[in-house]
């Protein structure tokens, strides 16, 4: 990725297809380990050294709100003690 | 025959009705004239008639169908006509909309102005986003060619004009959209300026954009509304498409829009 001015330049087609595939890769493995990232380490460094720092960000956050939403859909997630007092 | 030798009095029966409308006399005489309207002729009236109650009957019930009938038709024409003038207001106004709305001045990826007027007489599909977006941009731009190669396979319809509008006017320069737009579809015209141009014309299509913190690499992601719009030849917003819909769900889409499409400018 060259640098311009404003800083790195966008990924292409090509670039955007090997950061997801990476992506991929890493959550199919915390899949199979439960959320275990020690398990999934060699996956994770690939995925960082494929994707800007930006995107490894906004896609942590996009599995945290997935893994969030399968549970409030199971219905397993609980009201804290806090909220139900107050 | 028989209706005209009836009418006279069927009428005169009608005038009775008048003492009921006043407020008056709440006994006595309304009451009177509503009980001879409704109930069986008294002997004298049978009398005065020389008729039994049967023919009696069927007269008023016709007449009163014919006065229903009568008022029915004025009302649909009255109405007809309201919807008529109605229409006719609502032409205007989207003509005006197409001449002066949703205007905009911006370079496409070859470094050409363009504007609005440009499109006229084409159907356009237009998706907001930056070329830094890290799924979604890609995603419904995939999405928006599929469904204008779709059409394209289609003979007898008019081609599509995809177009792509950069929400990141600071990054997405002429060069960084000729780069974008390559890897979609040879037809697809990214479209970028200044961020006052770009401004204006996200104002004019209702798009929310705001730009994240940056981090150490000076990258930064943009939250912007996510849809697909669709402008008629006249150059008139016609629809918009979520995430949610399938390229062949805005085929079908499209494909209505063209079909009932009747132009406003000359």
């Amino acid at each position: 990725m060259d640098l311009s001015p404003l800083g790195m330049a966008a990924p292409s087609m090509k670039e955007r297809q090997a950061c997801w595939g990476a992506r991929d890769e890493y959550w199919k493995c915390l899949d199979e380990n439960t959320e275990d990232a020690s398990k999934c380490k060699k996956l994770r460094s690939s995925f960082e050294s494929s994707c800007p720092q930006q995107w490894i960000k906004y896609f942590d956050k996009r599995r945290d709100y997935l893994k969030f939403k399968e549970k409030f859909e199971a219905g397993d997630f609980q009201p804290s003690k806090m909220t139900a007092k107050s | 025959m028989l209706l005209l030798a009836r009418a006279p009095k069927a009428w005169h029966r009608l005038f009775q009705l008048k003492p009921l409308a006043l407020p008056g006399t709440p006994g006595g005489k309304a009451q009177h004239v509503r009980y001879q309207l409704f109930s069986t002729p008294s002997p004298a009236e049978t009398g005065r008639q020389g008729q039994p109650q049967g023919p009696g009957l069927r007269t008023r019930l016709l007449v009163t169908a014919l006065i229903g009938a009568g008022l029915g038709g004025a009302w649909l024409a009255v109405r007809a006509e309201k919807e008529r003038w109605q229409q006719q207001q609502r032409t205007e106004a989207l003509r005006q909309a197409a001449v002066g709305q949703g205007d905009f001045s911006l370079l496409d990826h070859r470094g050409q102005v363009r504007c609005k007027a440009d499109f006229r007489g084409q159907w356009v599909l237009l998706y907001f986003g930056f070329t830094h977006c890290p799924d979604i941009c890609p995603d419904e731009l995939e999405k928006l060619v599929q469904v204008v190669r779709q059409l394209e396979a289609e003979p007898g319809l008019p081609p599509v004009q995809p177009l792509f509008i950069t929400v990141d006017p600071e990054r997405d320069t002429v060069a960084a959209m000729a780069r974008y737009v390559q890897d979609f579809h040879p037809r697809l015209l990214g479209l970028t300026g200044s961020a006052e141009q770009i401004a204006q014309v996200s104002r004019s299509y209702r798009v929310y954009y705001s730009a994240g913190p940056k981090d150490e690499d000076q990258d930064y992601i943009v939250d912007h509304s996510i849809a697909i719009y669709l402008l008629s030849p006249d150059g008139l917003f016609t629809d918009y498409y979520s995430r949610a819909r399938s390229a062949e769900q805005i085929s079908d889409s499209v494909r209505r829009h063209m079909a009932a499409f009747r132009s406003v400018l000359c």
